[in-house]
């Protein structure tokens, strides 16, 4: 009897400790977790650390602001900038020192007191339907505004991150009136309601409806790739334009994907860990190889896929004025009804 | 009747309190935070939202009215071939979700579509600018795909409303070749058709997937266009409070619709109505107005899916969504026994226990169903967190567990249970209550031995569409849910938020199938003990 009793408790106790050894940090994410997976299991593979995740679009920054001290969280990672500065407004995120981050990292694309830092690089490009439209004819997002495109154009609704990172990005580059006249000249060359994910349009180019949209670069490659036939079929025709590459611009718009350790977390030696893997040689390519996404590290080459398709030369501006300027794109995407 | 402070009202009380309180926190962080949003909103896009969810309301309460009632009425009354199938079939719509009947339709009826591509074959037509079309996705589109699957909830208690009507009416109606379904049936059946609409425009306004996906500018659609895009939550809380507004006005005037009118049952007489013989010609119109929204709102959304699976079948991770069915299944099923019991608990109390005031509370307490989901997910955050700072309650074990979910789903689909009890208890006679005073039993033997066998019917059909809804539900699931834990839904909406439909439309399937065996039960046990309970009653 006694014996029985001894090895029950023995055995909880096996289970306890080891409990104890594996560490696990809880993930908030706002990235499905189908596309940062194959980082986190790299990741457990190789540290032994476990990752647990709850993947949410919108809402998560409200629950751990609620969850206050007592969350679990311990990191979270999310895509657009303006989404990332949020956490940082709300001050959820813990100031962490890392050089290995601040050397991975290009400063203009982390937060100057260490609480987010990018880990991909997305840019928003133009795609034209090349039997259709003559590249040397847009060679600026600004062209886009112009009366001749009426009618050409498509585009997802304006209030998407995507879209509305960029028309900041015009407020940084011209001011809120110039910024406001290309918006209307914008929706005024629509050739359809705003609709859609950025996917739908390069379908609309290959149906005809229009012969030019804006898209973020990845749907590029992940329509070049697709495993559905008709969708290999859409890109065909299809031209990407990097905009605003003449020698006195400012280089293409790009946006960010990225993370923060979480101001209460319990585990931020792990946490900062997971952030410092995933800037890391293996995981920076692999940003590349699962989404067409660009490298954030410096030190990494982007993927020759996403060297086919054309070298540009991006915005250097701080990214964080992108997300200090959204409102004020969200107003001017409400007046001009884009 | 006792009609003040009791123990039966004050608990009930407080509890509604605790179901408001999510919806109170939206409206504090609304006139909290900063105010000068509003003047920008105003004279910029909140009268276009207005407008489009006044529109879509509309659009949607017209069809599914149309649906519902006319599909009801053919069932309950005529004797044609099939009709034993379409009485169930006609509820099937029910499990899918609008936001995937938005995926399933985009698919078929865009330009790259098989219809469109079929047209073109036919009438060898080359593009788009050789014919026009309309576009799916337009107010139109919305209107037709909410429709169909929405009709279901006033099918559901108008029929119920038809089969408890005494045969006696119809036949009096009959002798003086009256026309029974204007001037019987449909004013009888009132409270059933104004309760299933009142859920069906709850249910459009807070619809968030297929305004999202259609791009129709909506309250709803603003409310998140104001929080993620201006990181303004209060704006949003705003915005939402018009659509608060509008939902209080709906219920305000379904209120005082019925306030001076009786729908119960003074005498209880045979109620095996016979139905009746039809010429061939009206055989086939009936069978039409029944094939029509099983169609729209489940053949043609099935077939889509059913061809997804087939073209993704290796791409498909069946395992994993075998688990994922076991425990959304059962998060559906001990939330709907939950929502219920405070359903059943509340509308009893309200009806024999509660002065007015404590009514409108009572009543107040069912709104959260018309808030988008995500803002009443983060109302029960901030609530929950309030809680945690001021007084001892420790959020993590609450958010991330289950509790919070079925707390959450209780303040959702509240309305739904109430909306079924209520229009039950509504055709039971006051007397009955007050007879079972008189012979000094307690109220709450009486309720148990009379009122819930009375009403054991309504409680079924509300636990059941309670099931069905929690099984759709997303945004809040998605917001609230433990670490690592999916349901279907979720399953469903991270795949399909990418467009990746075909690694999300098994997932989507099982959605349908697991709330099809409820679906075809409740069509048998209303019919059944409807007709059962009449004998039974003296």
């Amino acid at each position: 009897m006694i014996k029985k009793y001894t090895l029950i408790l023995l055995g909880f106790i096996i289970l306890y400790s080891n409990n104890l050894i594996s560490k696990e940090i809880n993930i908030y994410s706002h990235r499905q977790p189908f596309l940062i997976n194959p980082f986190l299991e790299a990741f457990t593979a190789e540290t032994g650390i476990k990752t647990n995740i709850v993947y949410s679009k919108t809402g998560l920054a409200e629950r751990l602001q609620a969850e206050g001290a007592n969350s679990p969280a311990d990191i979270i990672l999310t895509v657009d900038i303006a989404r990332l500065y949020i956490y940082r407004d709300k001050d959820l995120l813990a100031s962490i020192d890392s050089p290995l981050l601040e050397a991975n990292i290009p400063h203009y694309l982390r937060s100057e007191d260490n609480t987010w830092f990018g880990l991909s690089k997305r840019a928003r490009v133009i795609v034209i339907n090349k039997n259709k439209v003559n590249a040397e004819e847009i060679k600026r997002m600004e062209d886009l505004a112009h009366p001749k495109w009426k009618g050409k154009i498509c585009s997802r609704p304006g209030s998407h991150v995507y879209n509305r990172a960029l028309m900041a990005s015009i407020i940084a580059a011209n001011g809120e009136v110039e910024a406001e006249k290309w918006a209307n000249g914008l929706v005024a060359n629509l050739a359809r309601r705003p609709q859609g994910n950025d996917r739908a349009q390069v379908k609309a180019i290959f149906e005809g409806q229009c012969d030019i949209a804006i898209i973020n670069n990845y749907y590029f490659g992940k329509l070049k790739f697709s495993e559905d036939p008709k969708q290999r079929e859409w890109v065909k025709n299809l031209k990407l334009i990097f905009p605003n590459q003449e020698v006195d611009d400012r280089g293409s718009h790009v946006n960010i994907s990225g993370g923060g350790v979480v101001k209460f977390s319990k585990n931020k030696k792990e946490a900062i860990a997971l952030l410092e893997y995933l800037t890391n040689k293996t995981a920076q390519q692999l940003y590349g190889e699962i989404n067409f996404e660009y490298p954030v590290n410096p030190n990494v080459e982007s993927s020759d896929e996403l060297e086919s398709w054309g070298v540009f030369r991006e915005d250097k501006l701080p990214i964080i004025n992108i997300a200090k300027l959204a409102p004020l794109a969200q107003k001017i995407i409400d007046r001009s009804g884009w | 009747m006792s009609s003040s402070w009791n123990i039966w009202s004050v608990p009930v009380v407080i509890i509604s309190l605790i179901i408001i309180a999510p919806v109170l926190a939206i409206f504090y962080s609304a006139f909290l935070g900063d105010t000068s949003l509003w003047s920008h909103l105003f004279s910029t896009v909140l009268p276009r939202y207005t407008f489009n969810t006044l529109t879509l309301m509309f659009g949607v309460g017209s069809l599914s009215l149309f649906f519902g009632i006319s599909s009801a009425w053919v069932v309950t009354r005529y004797n044609f071939p099939l009709k034993f199938l379409f009485e169930w079939a006609l509820l099937l719509p029910a499990a899918v979700p609008a936001y995937i009947i938005a995926y399933t339709y985009t698919d078929i009826f865009e330009y790259a579509g098989p219809f469109q591509g079929m047209l073109r074959d036919i009438f060898g037509w080359s593009s788009a600018n050789d014919y026009w079309f309309p576009n799916i996705r337009s107010m139109g589109g919305a209107i037709l795909v909410m429709s169909s699957v929405l009709y279901p909830y006033i099918y559901l208690m108008t029929r119920a409303s038809f089969l408890t009507i005494p045969a006696s009416f119809y036949q009096t109606s009959q002798i003086h070749g009256r026309n029974t379904f204007w001037l019987v049936a449909l004013p009888l059946a009132r409270p059933g058709i104004v309760a299933g609409l009142a859920l069906v425009l709850m249910e459009t306004i807070s619809d968030f997937g297929t305004v999202d996906y259609f791009a129709l500018e909506t309250l709803t659609l603003g409310v998140f266009n104001v929080w993620m895009g201006m990181n303004s939550l209060s704006g949003a809380a705003q915005i939402s409070s018009v659509l608060f507004l509008i939902v209080v006005v709906l219920l305000t005037m379904e209120y005082l619709a019925r306030r001076n009118q009786r729908f119960h049952e003074k005498s209880s007489g045979q109620n095996n109505l016979e139905e009746e013989n039809i010429s061939n010609f009206k055989k086939i119109e009936c069978i039409c107005i029944c094939l029509l929204p099983i169609i729209l709102g489940f053949i043609i959304p099935v077939s889509v899916l059913c061809n997804f699976v087939f073209s993704g079948f290796s791409i498909i991770n069946f395992s994993e969504i075998i688990q994922t069915t076991v425990s959304s299944i059962s998060l559906a099923f001990f939330g709907a026994i939950f929502v219920m019991g405070v359903s059943l608990l509340m509308i009893i109390v309200s009806s024999y226990k509660s002065n007015s005031f404590q009514k409108s509370i009572i009543f107040l307490a069912s709104c959260g169903y018309a808030f988008p989901g995500t803002i009443l997910a983060v109302g029960i955050v901030v609530f929950v967190g309030w809680l945690n700072d001021n007084i001892y309650f420790h959020f993590s074990y609450f958010a991330g567990g289950f509790l919070i979910l079925i707390f959450a789903y209780t303040t959702r689909f509240l309305a739904v249970g109430n909306g079924a009890i209520r229009s039950g208890i509504l055709r039971v006679h006051p007397n009955l209550m007050d007879a079972n005073k008189t012979m000094g039993i307690s109220f709450f033997i009486g309720i148990r031995k009379l009122i819930i066998p009375l009403i054991y019917t309504n409680i079924l059909v509300g636990g059941i569409l309670v099931f069905v809804d929690i099984l759709k539900e997303l945004p809040i699931t998605l917001l609230l849910r433990p670490f690592n834990f999916e349901t279907l839904a979720t399953y469903v909406y991270q795949y399909a938020s990418d467009e990746l439909l075909e690694e999300s439309s098994f997932a989507a399937l099982i959605i349908i199938l697991a709330g099809l065996g409820p679906v075809i039960f409740l069509s048998n046990t209303i019919k059944n003990i409807s007709r059962k309970k009449e004998s039974n009653i003296v």
